[in-house]
């Protein structure tokens, strides 16, 4: 039911975005009139050098290797390449020890030559015919080297990409006790390949293209043709390709650009830095958007309970990974409601407190000057301040702030009489358990919320924090992720789907795949997957009785 | 009507949380002493024809709200206005209710708190929730009623292991005699809360799956009757009949009874919770109800657009319906059961049902 409000809203927006539309049509237009100046390659090799020197502004790192060749009138063939982007080793080995020590072949012409070294010369993989310097220009900047012969007006581009790279690391963010070690790096070939290395399967299917209108990044698109429902797809291709944006530099860029609904903390697309995670979610019929320079690799549709589960869950036994997946429950209330409670408690219904403990409280909180939410709130705002200090120091005085940080919120501010003892206790629990969610934006987005709740429950107690609950799961039950209810399959309720909620049922029980995601091929695995011991050694087996002894 | 579909286990979800939503806390049928739970359980199979009714309607016109084929029914102009009768209906009612809550809030937990704050909290969130439609109310219902669940068992047990329950208390059974207790039934654990079901009759044309929707609602009402007939039962062996008819909040007395391991006591927030969420519920529901026949009724194209105005509605009647809690109660119990929901629960929709099946026999035999 859209409302009112957002109706009209929705008008004035499409208005701006039609002028918008337009301004870009037109920008558009006079950017490509500009490059279509340069149009397709000249047939004379000085020329297109110099259209080389001026594009890029005569940088350095952009280098031009003129070579001869030829036995008959030697013709003069030039190598461009970008320094840093290419493996130096493979454009010296492949291209140009292999073209010098052919130069005596016998040839006529530019078009003879450039075949020639296309199909007898050139010692590697992947090379292709370009004509036109958009192509040109692109090819080189991602890393392959150009070959542009005199007299012809094609080029060819041959791939050899390389340069500095950081290695395959641990992940730093979402670590597991058991299960792969590996975590993507920042090239998108690399991490690609670290997902088709887990799923040897040719319908891993793999959608490149170029966003950005100045940084051209490489973003890639992948899926498990077959298990992804077709509409998932398609609505992810219709988003990316709407996106105008002059730099794509993480994948935060696209996932902003890309959710469902803006108007919310709540992040509606998952990301993740493990390969295992991506291939898991790929088989449960996700699709996965990689994007060049970062590790992080979107995942979509995402759904709520997604973002309390680890792929360790996956890994270990069903009972030890429902448990803990109970425990992360409980540790979602309490960092969303702790402080709240505690302020609701002593501030409204100090009667609901148990006697002893009550008095205990009075007698803590009889010297602190503040109310209970204010007190709240400094020590909330003070971990906050140092969890962020955490993350920006330089790792050298890292034990300075843990130092000072231990000393001035557990001991100073309590010595001091600013707060009770008491809130030391309940903000530290409420600081670990945020900390226990496995996903980081949820965790934040829970953290801001906190806020709200204590502020709910300064002014309105209990009945305050029950309305920001109830608030909070309508809320939460109206999104969505590319269609998906984000709420599923705890609500619409999905039983076959709900043994992998809080929940995780065995392997050899657990035979369907999310229903709302992937719709094509629902089933995981075959029937009666249970494994049962030998018949014979068990003292209930019907069959063993002595018949073997 | 907008596009949008529920499932029945949705529905069985939203009757359950509507139904035991507010007549939990209440005292119901508070006259025939130890035999409340028969009368609640009495007046649940009376629910259970009432529903036939409504969901005998609902199969004549399975794809239309009952705003509309009230006009099929009695021509336009007598449609119109029994349209809006039901609107005005549900409205008032989501007012009283709003007001027993608020009341029932501000009595336990916040004295000094003015009725208006605490009722226009509840709208607020309330009109929130309604603005999204049908599908989150049911979602956010469907979640609700696991917490719900939750807090039921867990009390149960807290109850139970405090040992508070004396069966003795239930004794004798039918003390007044059967007449009695079926004056009560008909005069009132019928009609609140099991006849006011007659508002899923505006919720039913979303179900996705017509057929299940007999099964789907009589199931809710054979748990929501015997949770309330439970409660009732529990809180007279808790209370005994004379702690019990003094009591204003039955379930919170018997809720203040727990006391294990000298740690766990005054639970009241489980009665606040409760409370709460049956409100939330209930109000919402007859809130969502008032929107969308309005909008039928006059032809409004974007149904949230009335949300709004028709929560203040609602709230400014919840403060001037009584003067105070006393005239509320007194109100509810001598007019509004006899000239309110006897009509439009009982009367009414039994006409609707046999016009209806008359034309529609006309219509077959053509």
């Amino acid at each position: 039911m859209p409302s009112f409000f957002k109706r009209h809203k929705r008008k004035k927006i499409d208005k701006v975005h039609n002028n918008k539309k337009e301004q870009t049509k037109k920008e558009d237009s006079k950017e490509n009139s500009s490059q279509n100046a340069a149009g397709p390659l000249n047939r004379s090799l000085a020329a297109n050098l110099e259209v080389i020197k001026q594009k890029t502004g005569s940088s350095p790192d952009v280098i031009i290797r003129r070579l001869m060749v030829g036995g008959g009138p030697p013709v003069e063939i030039a190598i461009g390449y970008v320094e840093g982007l290419v493996e130096e080793q493979s454009v010296n080995d492949f291209l140009i020890k292999s073209i010098l020590n052919n130069d005596d072949i016998e040839v006529k012409n530019g078009e003879e030559i450039l075949n020639k070294i296309e199909k007898d010369i050139i010692a590697l993989g992947s090379i292709e015919r370009v004509n036109d310097w958009e192509k040109l220009f692109q090819s080189m900047l991602s890393g392959k080297t150009i070959i542009l012969i005199d007299g012809s007006s094609e080029a060819i581009s041959a791939n050899t990409r390389g340069g500095e790279k950081r290695s395959i690391l641990e992940p730093s963010t979402q670590n597991t006790i058991r299960g792969s070690r590996e975590s993507f790096t920042e090239a998108i070939g690399t991490n690609i390949a670290l997902v088709r290395r887990i799923i040897n399967n040719p319908n891993l299917w793999i959608e490149p293209r170029k966003l950005g209108t100045i940084t051209q990044t490489d973003v890639s698109v992948m899926y498990i043709n077959g298990i992804v429902k077709d509409e998932i797809v398609e609505e992810v291709r219709k988003r990316l390709d709407n996106i105008k944006l002059d730099s794509i530099l993480e994948s935060g860029y696209i996932e902003q650009m890309i959710q469902d609904q803006t108007m919310t903390t709540f992040p509606t697309i998952f990301h993740t830095e493990r390969p295992d995670m991506v291939a898991g979610n790929l088989l449960e019929g996700r699709v996965a958007i990689f994007i060049n320079g970062t590790p992080f690799v979107l995942l979509a549709p995402a759904v709520f309970i997604q973002f309390f589960q680890t792929p360790e869950d996956y890994y270990i036994r069903s009972d030890i990974a429902t448990a803990t997946r109970f425990l992360r429950v409980i540790t979602f209330f309490i960092s969303l409601m702790g402080p709240a409670i505690y302020v609701a408690a002593t501030t409204f219904h100090q009667e609901m407190i148990p006697t002893q403990f009550l008095l205990i409280i009075a007698a803590q909180r009889d010297v602190v000057p503040f109310p209970a939410f204010v007190e709240a709130l400094i020590m909330e705002v003070t971990f906050e301040i140092l969890r962020e200090a955490g993350i920006r120091m330089p790792k050298i005085i890292g034990p300075t702030i843990s130092i000072v940080g231990a000393l001035v919120i557990g001991q100073a501010s309590v010595q001091a009489g600013i707060v009770s003892p008491a809130m030391v206790i309940v903000v530290s629990i409420t600081a670990i358990a945020s900390f226990a969610t496995p996903s980081f934006p949820m965790a934040i987005s829970i953290r801001l919320i906190r806020f709200l709740f204590m502020l709910c429950a300064a002014t309105f107690g209990f009945y305050g924090i029950v309305l920001a609950f109830i608030t909070l799961l309508a809320h939460l039950c109206g999104l969505r992720s590319f269609g998906v209810p984000y709420m599923s399959p705890l609500t619409p309720f999905i039983p076959e789907n709900a043994g992998d909620t809080i929940f995780r049922r065995p392997w050899w029980d657990l035979r369907e795949r999310p229903r709302l995601i992937g719709s094509k091929n629902t089933v995981r695995k075959g029937n009666n997957q249970k494994p049962e011991p030998p018949a014979a050694r068990e003292m209930s087996s019907r069959k063993g009785d002595g018949d073997e002894i | 009507m907008e596009q949008a579909k529920i499932s029945a286990y949705q529905l069985f979800v939203l009757i359950v949380m509507f139904t035991v939503g507010s007549a939990l806390m209440l005292p119901l049928a508070s006259e025939v002493k130890q035999s409340a739970w028969l009368a609640i359980l009495l007046g649940m199979g009376g629910g259970f024809l009432l529903y036939l009714i409504y969901h005998g309607l609902y199969q004549y016109y399975p794809n239309i709200l009952p705003t509309e084929y009230v006009q099929k029914l009695l021509g336009k102009t007598f449609g119109r206005v029994l349209g809006f009768i039901y609107i005005l209906y549900f409205m008032y009612l989501a007012a009283r209710v709003l007001r027993d809550f608020g009341e029932m809030l501000l009595t336990f937990a916040y004295e000094d708190t003015p009725l208006f704050i605490a009722n226009a909290l509840l709208i607020i969130v309330i009109v929130y929730t309604v603005r999204k439609g049908i599908e989150v109310i049911a979602r956010t219902g469907e979640l609700l009623f696991v917490l719900a669940g939750l807090l039921a068992i867990s009390g149960l047990i807290l109850i139970i292991a405090s040992g508070v329950i004396d069966t003795a208390n239930l004794k004798p059974v039918l003390e007044k005699g059967l007449g009695a207790l079926l004056k009560t039934t008909a005069t009132q654990t019928l009609y609140v809360p099991f006849g006011e079901v007659v508002v899923f009759a505006m919720i039913l044309p979303y179900l996705n799956k017509s057929e299940k929707a007999k099964r789907a609602g009589l199931l809710a009402l054979t748990l929501s009757g015997v949770t309330l007939a439970l409660v009732a039962a529990i809180n007279i062996s808790v209370l005994g009949v004379s702690l019990l008819s003094r009591s204003q909040f039955p379930l919170l007395s018997s809720i203040q009874m727990i006391q294990i391991a000298g740690f766990l006591e005054r639970l009241d927030v489980y009665f606040m919770l409760t409370l709460i969420i049956g409100g939330f519920c209930k109000i919402g529901i007859y809130t969502y109800v008032a929107i969308i026949g309005t909008a039928d009724l006059f032809n409004i194209k974007e149904s949230s657009q009335l949300s709004f105005p028709i929560g203040l509605i609602i709230l400014l009647l919840s403060i001037i319906i009584a003067s105070n809690f006393s005239e509320h109660i007194q109100e509810g119990l001598q007019i509004v059961t006899l000239y309110i929901l006897f009509p439009m629960q009982v009367i009414i929709p039994v006409l609707l049902l046999v016009i209806a099946f008359f034309k529609n026999r006309k219509k077959n035999n053509n």
